[in-house]
């Protein structure tokens, strides 16, 4: 019986069926379980209002519920709290988030369920979302408009002159990054003109007049946008909300600094669900705040796609043509087959030690020699002889080169050899027959490599932050100052996002989603990116669907 | 153990005198051919004309080196590293093996349509243009024009003329092989070389193809290596009977095939081997 079981085949089906699964409901739990912890961030949960008899006097406590764990009523007392006539072996503890971070210790604080004697969720408790000090909770109070007390619907009015703040702060963040930023770079560019005239001994007075002029002209402007801009702040700053704590005190919050508000408590399921898409677009959109710990992770995201398809354009070409070499041109021999060997074993080298060689090489020599030759007038400030996101690209182009060089190989060799002839039999040369036949029905091969390329460097955090990635880039490698690309900038990553957070962050607690959200995030970078490119490799499928029959 | 059928019906005499062609009638003269691929010798003393205008058919069983032979005249055996070649093959006088030959242009001239269909993954048009593409050729009424003139050549056109634009591989087998065909002859060669063209195809496919044959030799010098007695009876003039590398008998196909000189050839062609 047992025999003609194990004949049959089917404890083999079992085992690579089992196989099979073991490794789905893994990767799929792994990715329901970072999609849940950072995805529910977003959502606007219920604030609440605790009262809590302490050992000395009653309190109140306001915050959301972040977090809860059931402790032995043991361990509790051995800490010396008294649990007054408790029975039970175990309880519940509460992690609150009360937020109001300058006016109380602890922004997080636990509760333990045996102290809280009443507990409420009252409809017109609001959640104001600061670019400083995180969140405020509280009762909404009075709301002041340029100076007076606003009557009526508070609430409304609020939203109106909420909206106008971020409006006007909007604007001056683009005055700033935009016209301002362009002035300064352009100052930048006069100094280092002038530097680079004095140090090829060209500078004339004549010259140097111009540039003073032009020096003046843009001081000119730069004026007048100052004072737009601090018009524009202080237009913002006009408007105030008097808003009542937790310890039942008044606080006045400027609206400039407020960025939204909401009342959990208050809001519908569809109300939330739409306050949810907003806070979700505000974090794939916008910049980072209060080291990394809030807003959005935007420039991460940027840098993250620019550093990958940049390092795809380079490591395609080089690829390609390795591999042509190597599969084509290079004799048949020992020196080809250790070659080979090497390049295999390149993909096992520890991405660090990539890192590592793209610092000394690329950075320090490449970079070095190319600010010698041609930034002169930089110096001592480097241009290219530091980390930034070309040397990033280069490293991990060499880092997954030799999946492309495999996987064209690969490609190359499945050519059918009667194709090659054919071309050859019209009279073509190996390199016509190459370049027209050859390598477009290899096309999707080569498209495997570099998903397979993309998929790794995409994930890959260790060499660059030796090369290139930095905690918090002002600007972006791509932007309107000329030229555009900026490809010696330094920038920010997903991955190192995830670290930084996670680790370097002064405030865990707060921080905690964030790793989860951002985790996600790189996830769904690297399938987006990947399907993008299966697409492409299926649609070159169809097109090269070679002599099947 | 080389020999050259020599004997003519003299009856037959508007036959060629396939030992002793004027240069006029001649489009290839093989000379004392061998050719080794490592040690083992693949070709031995092959010596043969092959006439203009006409189809000259090799026929033997496999493993025989009529297929090596027929690779021979566009050099597609350069391919194979361990393949070393000695004696002559002449065309207009001149040696293709010479070193100062261009492999391509020579190719050029020497079409070849092979064993199985090998569009290439293009559309149909673009395959026939291959050619002239190479060559530089960009205007794009004289592509057009090569493109008719071809497919008509190879009995496609009306097939094929509402999707030129199609991928090839949308076609039939039988499809195939004549676009094969119609990107060979679009560049003009002189000689056609066919390698089994029909070994693939099914018995109708085979039909057209080997009456498109009987069509090209009015323009082309066709050779055709095939191990199909009745089609190399059916379409060749002359025949070559080749064995173990060597050339038994070659002559007219209508005294190969009804009187043959050589035991070995009688042998093969009433089913004796092979």
């Amino acid at each position: 019986m047992i025999r003609q079981w194990f004949k049959s085949g089917s404890p083999w089906i079992w085992m690579t069926g089992g196989a099979v699964s073991i490794s789905l409901i893994s990767v799929i739990g792994l990715l329901a379980l970072i999609a849940w912890r950072g995805l529910g961030f977003f959502w606007a949960s219920p604030v609440h209002e605790f009262h809590i008899q302490g050992s000395v006097e009653q309190h109140t406590v306001i915050g959301e519920i972040y977090d809860h764990e059931v402790v032995p009523a043991s361990r509790v007392r051995q800490a010396g709290v008294d649990l007054g006539d408790f029975q039970g072996e175990e309880l519940t503890r509460y992690l609150i988030k009360t937020g109001n971070r300058e006016y109380v210790e602890l922004d997080f604080r636990w509760i333990l369920e045996t102290d809280i004697q009443s507990q409420s969720t009252p409809h017109n408790l609001a959640v104001f979302e600061r670019s400083k000090n995180g969140n405020f909770y509280g009762y909404i109070e009075q709301v002041i408009e340029n100076g007076q007390p606003v009557q009526g619907d508070l609430e409304e009015k609020l939203e109106e002159l909420v909206e106008r703040a971020v409006d006007l702060n909007e604007q001056a963040l683009d005055l700033q990054n935009g016209d301002i930023g362009h002035i300064n770079y352009e100052l930048e560019r006069l100094r280092l003109k002038e530097r680079g005239y004095e140090l090829d001994n060209e500078l004339t007075h004549e010259r140097a007049a111009e540039l003073e002029a032009q020096r003046k002209a843009l001081r000119e402007q730069y004026k007048e946008l100052e004072k737009t801009l601090f018009q524009l702040r202080d237009d913002a700053k006009r408007d105030q909300v008097v808003v009542k704590d937790m310890r039942g005190e008044l606080v006045t919050l400027p609206l400039y600094q407020v960025l939204d508000f909401w009342l959990p408590n208050d809001m519908g399921f569809f109300a939330k669900v739409g306050h949810y898409f907003g806070q979700l677009g505000k974090f794939i959109s916008d910049d980072p705040r209060e080291a990394n710990t809030e807003g959005g992770v935007f420039p991460a995201i940027f840098g993250t796609v620019f550093m990958v398809m940049l390092m795809a354009v380079i490591v395609t070409p080089f690829g390609v043509v390795a591999a042509i070499y190597l599969h084509e041109y290079a004799a048949k021999n020992a020196v080809t087959k250790m070659i080979r060997i090497a390049v295999i074993n390149l993909a096992g080298v520890p991405s660090i030690v990539y890192g590592v060689f793209g610092l000394g090489f690329f950075v320090y020599m490449l970079g070095g020699s190319i600010d010698q030759l041609f930034y002169p007038e930089a110096s001592p400030s480097p241009v290219f002889g530091t980390p930034g996101v070309i040397w990033s690209a280069l490293t991990l182009a060499i880092l997954t080169l030799p999946v492309v060089i495999v996987s064209t190989e690969e490609g190359l060799s499945r050519i059918p050899s009667q194709v090659r002839q054919g071309s050859l039999a019209l009279g073509a040369t190996k390199a016509e027959t190459l370049w027209r036949i050859v390598v477009p029905m290899a096309s999707p091969a080569i498209m495997t490599g570099l998903i397979l390329a993309v998929a790794r460097a995409a994930g890959e955090v260790a060499p660059l932050m030796l090369v290139g990635v930095v905690k918090m880039a002002p600007t972006l490698p791509l932007d309107g100052n000329f030229p555009y690309v900026h490809l010696d900038r330094k920038f920010m990553h997903l991955g190192f996002h995830i670290y930084d957070v996670g680790f370097q962050s002064p405030n865990v607690e707060a921080a905690r989603p964030l790793v989860y959200a951002t985790a996600f995030l790189l996830v769904t970078v690297i399938i987006a990116l990947n399907i993008t490119a299966i697409g492409i490799r299926n649609h070159l499928r169809e097109k090269f669907r070679a002599l099947d029959n | 153990m080389i020999t050259v059928a020599t004997e003519v019906n003299a009856a037959n005499t508007h036959k060629l005198d396939l030992t002793n062609l004027t240069p006029e009638q001649t489009a290839l003269q093989i000379k004392n051919l061998d050719l080794y691929y490592g040690e083992k010798q693949a070709l031995a003393n092959v010596s043969m004309d092959i006439p203009k205008g006409q189809v000259t058919a090799f026929i033997g069983p496999s493993g025989c080196g009529k297929s090596t032979l027929l690779r021979c005249i566009n050099r597609m055996n350069d391919l194979v590293d361990t393949c070393r070649i000695e004696g002559q093959i002449l065309l207009h006088g001149e040696n293709i093996y010479d070193k100062r030959v261009d492999v391509a242009a020579l190719r050029r001239n020497v079409g070849m349509v092979f064993q199985r269909p090998n569009p290439f993954p293009k559309s149909i048009y673009e395959n026939v243009v291959y050619g002239l593409r190479l060559q530089g050729i960009k205007d794009k009424r004289k592509l057009d024009e090569v493109v008719e003139k071809s497919l008509r050549g190879a009995a496609l056109w009306d097939e094929v003329k509402d999707r030129l634009h199609d991928s090839a591989f949308g076609l039939s087998g039988g499809q195939q092989q004549r676009l094969v065909i119609a990107r060979s002859i679009a560049i003009e060669p002189e000689v056609l070389l066919l390698d089994e063209p029909t070994s693939a195809l099914d018995p109708i496919s085979t039909l057209v193809i080997e009456e498109l044959i009987s069509d090209l030799k009015d323009k082309y010098t066709v050779v055709i290596v095939t191990h199909n007695m009745q089609q190399a009876a059916r379409v060749s003039d002359q025949t070559a009977f080749m064995y173990m590398g060597e050339l038994i008998e070659y002559a007219d196909t209508n005294t190969l095939f009804t009187t043959p000189s050589k035991k070995k050839t009688e042998d093969y062609i009433t089913g004796r081997y092979g």
